[in-house]
């Protein structure tokens, strides 16, 4: 493993640097909330959050964006593809939890027979820098859905906080390539001693608590039954589970009239709503919250672990901190764990 | 890489209004470019994304047979906003069209054996497709017996009647064309079609259902064939579902951890035992 | 409180066994600090998880269109305003409800609690004896709790139930005046800077719903902004779309919102909701004289008319 070693007074220096030749996403302050957004100077950026509010998704999976466009309207044979050139995006002080949830969605829209292009495109323009987390938070449980505060899985570089300075971890021919261009300086083996003492202090505090092989059986015993809807009874069928999210992808595609052109755009859509598996006819084969939220967490816990050979959760805690009737995931699948 | 969410421009040929309350029509489309022509290619069962810009996409069953290259055809019951707007195509008009998709029916399986066709409805449009697939001169010896039962609530929502007619002169397909209630001028069969099926007495040793129509005649039609002995592994549905993306990614059409645009819409009734039942 | 939670296990408990509901709703614990979530109590043995604090932001009201059988609900002020909107909206009935009132001196936002210690020199907060004490590698403060009241809890007229079957505790001094500085202020801004903040604060909405799933009055089948046959609103996250959203929603509330600000304490970028619903609430009382949430025998003024309407809209031709 190789590492290098950058004072944080040099991190805006640092940023202004980047900043000529990518598109930078990084956590910034706005009205209260730390959102992640892009940055036009590197002392925007903010690192001593815990988390954001919104996942940084939105690199990869914009919540809206065309597909294609046609002047005139209905003529589909002058139809537009909004395929451009993507400019070289670099994610900056994500945590590692939503650098793992790239990992996921790529397994989502990337694999071998069936890649989608739009995220193609943006996601091989991305390279991420995660920030590690030394100290979790209480919603925090990444430990539990294999990954770790200080996990390197969908990182290029991950940075460690040991104090007056930050260590880089190079992770892969992207991350090295990255640091080549720029000018820092040589760890030290004192900085790597504390950085150890660090990660496993960090480790310990967020044991994990489940078994994932364990709860997917449970789980896929427990479709039927009256627990999901004692469960979810005070879910209130919002999307803040769901935009929030790092990893759910689910989106819709509808076309409007935009600047004098029809487009056809896909934007987020939410198993939570009622309206995404209400058919034309009427019927609803997830017609209230119990089905609705049981398909959350069937999707995320048994079918994607199906599907894609990864739980479709990195443990974020987003979900448990936002949600407004405080319907914690932890507690949900606790209860079934423990049956 | 090919771009999944391009349509591939399509020619309006005809748009025949199928049954006598007009709410379905038959669209026949051609193929604006000779390229897409020829690399287009399907099998009977799978589907298409058809998309009027500004109205948005929908799924639709290819309801007209591989056999036939130069045209699809696709039937479309009047529902809501995209439907209403190809309902209103005119011949010469032009559409989208994203496929094939899904799986189709499995015809390497059904290879040397009987088959019964089992369709209510608006759902008989794959079954046609696949029905008239077997019955090509090129195709048809592939097979043994071939049945059709078919059924509409009333003379006048039969779907292709040209068709069923020509059918009716040949001497290698049983076809049961049945209605619900008849009219005055209906000389047929009158009866609904789990009632029709179970009539039949087919033996069920080397032959499998296909069946689709509306969600009342599966469910009574399900329990008749078990009764006649056929085993999940023999009856095979195919599913309708909300779908957006048709390519298994947009996670709506899911059922357990299978999604039906892709892993159907076609699935056997073994399969289905094995999902859970939320469709 | 405590005290006040163990009368409500205590009537819960009477409800219940006596037959009078088949459910309770109120409060139990959240499962992270600062909270209490909303919970469905439905034999006697659970009425031990009932509490009440300053965490029970949720307007419990929202559920009762809802739930199944006869319901008994723990209800703040605004709770019970939002029930008397909803039996004369007919989306519930008095006879079926059971209605415990607790008088409430406001709650407190949990999530700018977090926020204020999240930032690394803090390294956690705690409740000591009414205040808030942050613990830091460098400082411990000291937070009066009243600075995390809601907004709304700061305007609150009805802190009192304004119905109810039994009342838990003392009731507790109103506020005089019904208090519209907020949207006086608002309204004396120039109309670009009112514009630039609207826009502003409307411009974070994700879409999520949670602002109208909270509502306790929002309670239609299908909502405008779901109908796709005509679709109203478009989908997207741009303004005009977010815009028409909210704006149309707060119309739709105009004369019927109870101000609890249930939609604000939902929305998870803290977008500053209420100011459209608070100036439709000024703009009622001041065209109609009519506050909301307090008589179920006054109409509704958006569902009557009356010759001497204000008519400040029409045209002299």
């Amino acid at each position: 493993m190789d590492y290098k070693s950058i004072r944080k007074s040099e991190i805006t220096e640092f940023l202004d640097n980047l900043i000529k030749e990518y598109v930078i996403f990084a956590p910034i302050e706005k009205d209260d909330i730390v959102l992640y957004g892009r940055i036009k100077s590197g002392n925007e950026v903010i690192l001593d959050y815990s988390n954001s509010v919104n996942s940084p998704k939105e690199a990869v999976i914009p919540q809206l964006e065309t597909l294609i466009s046609c002047k005139t309207d209905k003529d589909i044979t002058c139809v537009k593809e909004h395929l451009d050139e993507q400019e070289q995006f670099l994610l900056f002080g994500a945590r590692p939890c939503d650098a793992r949830s790239l990992l996921f969605l790529d397994k989502v829209f990337s694999d071998e027979e069936c890649k989608d292009i739009y995220y193609v495109n943006r996601r091989n323009a991305v390279t991420i820098i995660s920030l590690g987390c030394t100290l979790p938070q209480e919603t925090c449980f990444c430990t539990t859905t294999g990954g770790g505060p200080f996990s390197t899985d969908g990182s290029d570089l991950l940075f460690i906080d040991i104090g007056d300075s930050y260590i880089v971890q190079i992770i892969t021919e992207k991350g090295a390539e990255l640091v080549e261009k720029l000018d820092l300086r040589k760890t030290q083996d004192d900085e790597l001693t504390g950085m150890d003492m660090l990660i496993k202090k960090s480790r310990a505090s967020i044991e994990p608590e489940i078994e994932l092989d364990k709860l997917k059986d449970k789980l896929d015993r427990s479709f039927e039954g009256s627990a999901w809807e004692i469960l979810a009874e005070k879910c209130l069928s919002c999307g803040i589970c769901t935009y929030l999210c790092p990893a759910c992808h689910c989106f819709d595609i509808v076309d409007e009239e935009r600047k004098c052109e029809v487009e056809r755009i896909r934007l987020w859509d939410s198993c939570q709503f009622p309206h995404f598996t209400m058919q034309t006819s009427g019927f609803n084969p997830r017609p209230t919250y119990k089905e609705r939220y049981r398909q959350r967490i069937m999707h995320k816990f048994s079918y994607c672990i199906d599907n894609y050979g990864m739980v479709g959760c990195v443990g974020c805690g987003r979900c448990v901190t936002q949600c407004p009737v405080n319907l914690d995931i932890r507690q949900v699948l606790t209860s079934f764990y423990g049956k | 890489m090919k771009n999944l969410y391009l349509p591939i421009p399509m020619k309006v040929e005809k748009n025949l209004i199928e049954t006598e309350d007009r709410n379905i029509k038959t669209l026949t489309l051609s193929f604006l470019n000779k390229r897409d022509e020829e690399s287009f290619g399907f099998m009977p069962g799978q589907f298409a994304e058809l998309s009027v810009l500004g109205a948005g996409e929908a799924p639709f069953g290819i309801a007209s047979s591989p056999m036939y290259k130069k045209h699809l055809d696709f039937s479309i019951s009047l529902a809501g906003l995209v439907t209403t707007e190809l309902h209103n195509l005119d011949p010469g008009d032009t559409v989208g069209m994203r496929g094939p998709l899904g799986n189709g029916y499995p015809i390497d399986m059904l290879q040397n054996k009987n088959v019964l066709i089992i369709g209510g409805g608006f759902g008989f449009s794959t079954l046609r497709a696949f029905t008239s697939f077997m019955l090509h001169p090129e195709n048809r010896k592939q097979y043994e017996d071939i049945s059709v039962v078919y059924g509409a609530r009333n003379p006048g929502l039969l779907l292709y009647r040209n068709e069923l007619s020509e059918w009716e002169k040949r001497n290698d397909v049983q076809l049961h064309v049945t209605v619900d209630k008849g009219d005055e001028n209906w000389e047929g069969r009158t009866g609904v079609v789990p009632v029709i099926v179970k009539e039949l007495r087919v033996d069920t040793e080397n032959t499998v259902a296909l069946v689709c129509g509306p969600p009342v005649m599966i469910k009574f039609t399900l329990p008749v064939l078990a009764e006649l002995g056929f085993a999940p592994e023999q009856v095979y549905l195919s599913l309708e579902m909300k779908m957006k993306c048709g390519i298994g990614k947009c996670g709506r059409c899911n059922i357990g951890s299978k999604y039906v645009c892709t892993d159907g819409p076609v699935f056997s009734l073994a399969q289905l035992n094995l999902l859970p039942q939320e469709y | 409180m405590t005290d006040v939670s163990s009368k409500i296990r205590e009537e819960a408990r009477k409800l219940l066994k006596n037959g009078e509901v088949d459910v309770i709703i109120g409060f139990e614990k959240g499962s992270i600090p600062f909270s209490a979530t909303p919970c469905f109590v439905r034999n006697e043995a659970d009425t031990d998880k009932l509490i009440w604090n300053e965490y029970c932001g949720n307007n419990l009201a929202r559920y009762l269109s809802e739930v199944r059988g006869k319901a008994g609900i723990i209800a703040k002020g605004c709770d019970t305003r939002a029930i008397v909107e909803l039996i004369k909206e007919k989306q519930i009935q008095r006879e079926r409800i059971s209605i415990i009132g607790v008088p409430c001196e406001g709650m407190l936002d949990r999530k700018r609690i977090m926020m204020s210690c999240q930032r690394k020199d803090k390294t956690g907060i705690e409740d000591q004896d009414g205040q808030l004490l942050t613990r830091g590698d460098s400082l411990n403060t000291a937070v009066k709790k009243d600075e995390f009241l809601y907004p709304a809890c700061h305007v609150c007229t009805n802190r009192n139930p304004v119905m109810y079957d039994v009342l838990i505790g003392n009731t507790i001094e109103e506020r005089k005046t019904d208090d519209f500085a907020d949207v006086t202020e608002f309204d004396e801004k120039h109309s670009e800077e009112r514009w630039a903040y609207i826009t502003d604060e409307i411009g974070r909405c994700i879409r999520c719903y949670a602002c109208r799933n909270a509502c306790p009055l929002c309670y239609c089948k299908e909502c405008f902004v779901d109908s796709t046959q005509p679709q109203w609103v478009g989908k997207t996250t741009e303004q005009s779309d977010t815009l028409s959203f909210h704006i149309m929603r707060s119309i739709h509330l105009a004369g019927r919102c109870i101000e609890c600000g249930a939609c604000e304490r939902a929305c998870p970028v803290l977008v500053d909701i209420r100011i459209l619903n608070r100036k439709m609430s000024a703009d009622v009382k001041n065209l109609f004289g009519y506050k909301t949430g307090l008589d179920i025998d006054q109409p509704a003024p958006l569902s009557i008319f009356k010759p001497d309407d204000s008519e400040e809209f029409m045209l002299d031709v």
